[in-house]
């Protein structure tokens, strides 16, 4: 049995996205939520195993949830369920710890098969996030980095985002270099997982010399 | 005679021979008269009663009458040549004798230089030829008396103006007026054209540094040119209708001043001033006449060479700190000066001796001229250095207009490109709210179709509208995209969507396209390639796809073919109208390009997307 927190604003939208995830996990219990601030008590309160969280919400970002999920139930899964499918509305949420994200359009089928391979651990990662993400990386490697905790991409890592970034598709890139479909998918788990540290670190780089913490 | 009077005798001699060569035979026939006798007297002739004595000439009165005024008579005698009866006139040339003089012949007044009793012509630097009539002349023995009027030395400032008479010389006129226009020249002409040079460009320079506070040098120097020229102002006019004690206390009280002008030129030319200084050299011009005029007329040379000692120190030590400071600053004017200072300080020297003895050697008269041409060339020199620093001071303004000129072209420009900038940041902002906007508020709406409309074909429809929404967004907030960058897009896209049908997908893209693609070329292409691989998927039945990419000679060139069953003429015409081929096409045409279809039953179909790129970075300016 899996603990799951919704969190999307629109009624009618989260009811469908419920009816789903109960096709994908039928025996979950769900918790709702329309708004930041309820998801945030609800983190603290319970503990969740997947978070299927939308962006835009009335009180706020959803990336807030995603980074109170990261740092107070760090197993816990954050999936970003958006309509914004730009690099610009996402890489916020994958560096504030999401694992993943779902097009909020796509039909169903689609969604559900989406929502399945995240559970097992095989998140989506597109063109143009892969070429975010290696900008980040690449921009990392300048000076300033060198204080942070050493936290770099591997070359295998680099190579799968850089085949991802080129437009082949992840069991593409298996075949391609040899190496089985998990093996693939557990490069990109660890693309977003550093991609979540680092920032934090980063983050917290920022925060040291703005005087914030001592 | 003593060995130095008869070597600038002979000095002078030579020199004048140099001078004019032709002068020399004359010289045979002059009669050089240097003893005469004489007498005190006041009368209209040689007083014979009078106690007389014999005395060289030239005789100075200050040595062989201390304290005397005169008049004092002078005779001569002389031996009238028998060859000189003839056609040619003689004559008796007196080079210097001061104040005046008359002159009589075998008793007979026959010259008078001007006026005999006070106030005096003063003769002092003009010669005097005096034609002897022939028919005066006796044969054998002749006599000459002079009367000559004049001042003791107590009562004048300087010892060229008391009472003296030079040598004498009789001959025939023609030899003689050689070198009386030539004293004439030295002692007359030559200072009056320096002396009105010195005044006008001393004036001019006054005028110069008076309106210029910065260069006061220049107005002292001014100042020092006009007072030096007006002390030499007396060769213009022989006879002043003044007494000499007043002609004799105005000279010596333009000495303060002058002296007044000299030090603080030097001192300001060093760029030093004083306010002690300031204060106590006008001072001292007040002080000084107001001393002569207390010791009364009978005392002016006393008081007068007392004050002439001061001045004379004061001038030195200001020359001295001058030359010290241009020294010290490795000045080019240094050099200049010092040569300057060192002739003035020589010609002073030379006349204080030439006074001194009562002689004046040519070397005196040429020394008389060298402290005004050194003004001239000091005067002239200045006006360069001001000159010079005017044009400086031009270049330098014209350069700085310039650089402001620079710097404002550069202000604006920055300004211009700032304005820009923030109308670009502004303008970024304005797409990126209304981009919010869509997404947030149809985009949701259209969502909520989507997933809840009981209707498959609204659904589709409303999944469309979104799609397209979403694509126009990207165009709005839209940076150009890198072609390659699009083309990762569109594989991922079009390889997933095929694969996820079961259709093959064969994808064949050149490496490393360093072109880009504008925002609104991007969204269209994106359409296209989308709607052409829906169509595959939902029409053809066909198992395989291939999509070819290519950059040829500035176009962009997108291909894609399938297997499938064509598009027969019916079903086009359906598809036409329900699935957006005419749509492609159009989108194609907005970018300049085209979009052919080529299709048969039973034969597959080829979708070529044509665009040109440079039409697509133009589109993007």
């Amino acid at each position: 049995m899996k603990n799951i927190l919704l969190l999307e604003d629109l009624p009618e939208i989260r009811a469908w996205l419920r009816k789903l995830v109960l096709q994908v996990f039928p025996d979950a219990q769900i918790s709702e939520s329309a708004r930041v601030h309820d998801a945030v008590s609800l983190v603290q309160a319970v503990k969740f195993d997947l978070a299927l969280i939308d962006l835009g919400l009335p009180d706020g970002s959803g990336v807030d949830v995603v980074t109170k999920l990261r740092d107070i139930q760090p197993e816990a899964q954050s999936v970003v369920v958006t309509i914004h499918d730009d690099d610009e509305h996402l890489f916020p949420a994958l560096q504030a710890g999401a694992f993943g994200y779902i097009l909020k359009e796509q039909p169903r089928e689609l969604i559900t098969e989406q929502l399945q391979r995240i559970s097992q651990g095989e998140p989506p990662l597109s063109p143009s996030i892969a070429r975010r993400v290696m900008a980040y990386f690449s921009a990392k490697a300048k000076p300033q980095a060198s204080s942070l905790p050493h936290v770099s991409l591997t070359d295998r890592e680099s190579e799968v985002l850089l085949r991802v970034a080129k437009g082949y598709t992840l069991p593409e890139i298996g075949v391609q270099l040899g190496l089985s479909r998990h093996t693939i998918a557990d490069y990109v788990k660890q693309i977003y997982r550093k991609l979540n540290v680092s920032s934090r670190a980063e983050a917290a780089l920022e925060a040291q010399r703005l005087g914030l913490f001592r | 005679m003593s060995r130095a009077t008869l070597f600038s005798l002979h000095l002078r001699r030579v020199l004048f021979a140099l001078l004019l060569g032709t002068a020399l035979p004359a010289l045979a026939q002059v009669l050089r008269i240097d003893s005469a006798l004489s007498a005190t007297g006041d009368g209209d002739a040689f007083p014979l009663n009078a106690t007389t004595q014999r005395v060289a000439l030239p005789d100075g009165w200050t040595a062989s009458r201390p304290g005397e005024s005169g008049p004092v008579w002078y005779r001569v005698t002389f031996q009238a040549p028998p060859s000189r009866t003839g056609s040619e006139l003689d004559a008796l040339y007196v080079e210097q004798v001061c104040s005046n003089l008359q002159v009589y012949l075998n008793g007979q007044l026959v010259h008078s230089g001007g006026r005999m009793d006070a106030p005096l012509t003063n003769n002092c630097s003009h010669p005097q030829l005096v034609a002897l009539p022939t028919a005066l002349l006796a044969r054998g023995l002749n006599t000459i008396d002079i009367k000559v009027s004049g001042h003791r030395l107590a009562e004048v400032g300087s010892r060229a103006r008391s009472g003296a008479l030079s040598l004498l010389r009789i001959g025939p006129e023609s030899a003689l007026a050689g070198r009386y226009s030539r004293q004439t020249t030295l002692n007359i002409a030559l200072p009056q054209a320096v002396g009105a040079t010195l005044l006008l460009m001393g004036s001019f320079m006054f005028v110069l540094g008076f309106i210029n506070r910065r260069e006061s040098h220049l107005a002292y120097f001014g100042a020092l040119s006009v007072g030096w020229a007006l002390t030499d102002a007396r060769l213009w006019f022989h006879t002043l209708p003044v007494s000499n004690a007043v002609v004799e206390f105005l000279l010596c009280s333009m000495l303060a001043f002058i002296t007044l002008a000299s030090v603080q030129f030097l001192l300001r030319y060093a760029r030093w001033r004083h306010a002690l200084i300031d204060r106590c050299l006008p001072l001292q011009c007040a002080l000084m006449p107001l001393t002569l005029v207390l010791a009364g007329p009978g005392r002016l040379h006393a008081v007068a060479s007392v004050w002439h000692v001061v001045f004379a120190a004061e001038v030195v030590a200001a020359a001295s700190f001058y030359l010290r400071t241009q020294w010290r600053a490795r000045s080019r004017n240094f050099w200049l000066m010092s040569s300057m200072l060192s002739a003035v300080a020589l010609a002073a020297l030379v006349e204080f001796i030439a006074e001194r003895s009562g002689e004046r050697p040519l070397v005196a008269h040429l020394a008389q001229l060298v402290t005004p041409v050194m003004f001239v060339v000091v005067g002239l020199r200045l006006v360069q250095q001001h000159g010079r620093a005017l044009q400086d001071a031009e270049l330098g303004k014209a350069h700085l207009e310039q650089r402001v000129r620079d710097a404002t072209a550069e202000i604006e420009r920055n300004f211009r490109q700032l304005a820009d900038l923030r109308v670009e940041q502004v303008t970024e902002r304005e797409r990126k709210r209304i981009a919010a906007d869509l997404h947030d508020d149809l985009g949701a709406k259209l969502l909520t179709i989507v997933h809840t409309s009981e209707s498959e074909r609204i659904s589709t429809l409303a999944r469309e509208a979104l799609e397209e929404m979403r694509l126009s967004v990207r165009g709005l907030t839209g940076k150009p995209v890198k072609l390659a960058d699009a083309l990762g897009d569109w594989r991922a896209e079009v390889v997933s969507r095929l694969a996820q049908a079961g259709i093959n997908a064969d994808w064949l893209a050149p490496e490393d396209l360093p072109q880009t693609l504008s925002a609104r070329a991007y969204v269209q292409s994106t359409r296209i390639l989308r709607e052409a691989t829906s169509n595959i998927i939902k029409h053809s039945g066909a198992s395989n796809c291939s999509v070819t990419c290519r950059v040829d000679e500035g176009d962009f060139q997108l291909i894609v073919q399938d297997n499938g069953e064509g598009i027969s003429l019916e079903v086009d015409g359906r598809l036409d109208r329900g699935h957006g081929m005419a749509s492609m096409k159009h989108r194609a045409k907005q970018l300049q390009g085209q979009c052919l279809v080529e299709s048969g039953p039973g034969y597959g179909t080829v979708i070529r997307l044509t665009i040109p790129l440079d039409r697509a970075i133009e589109a993007q300016a």
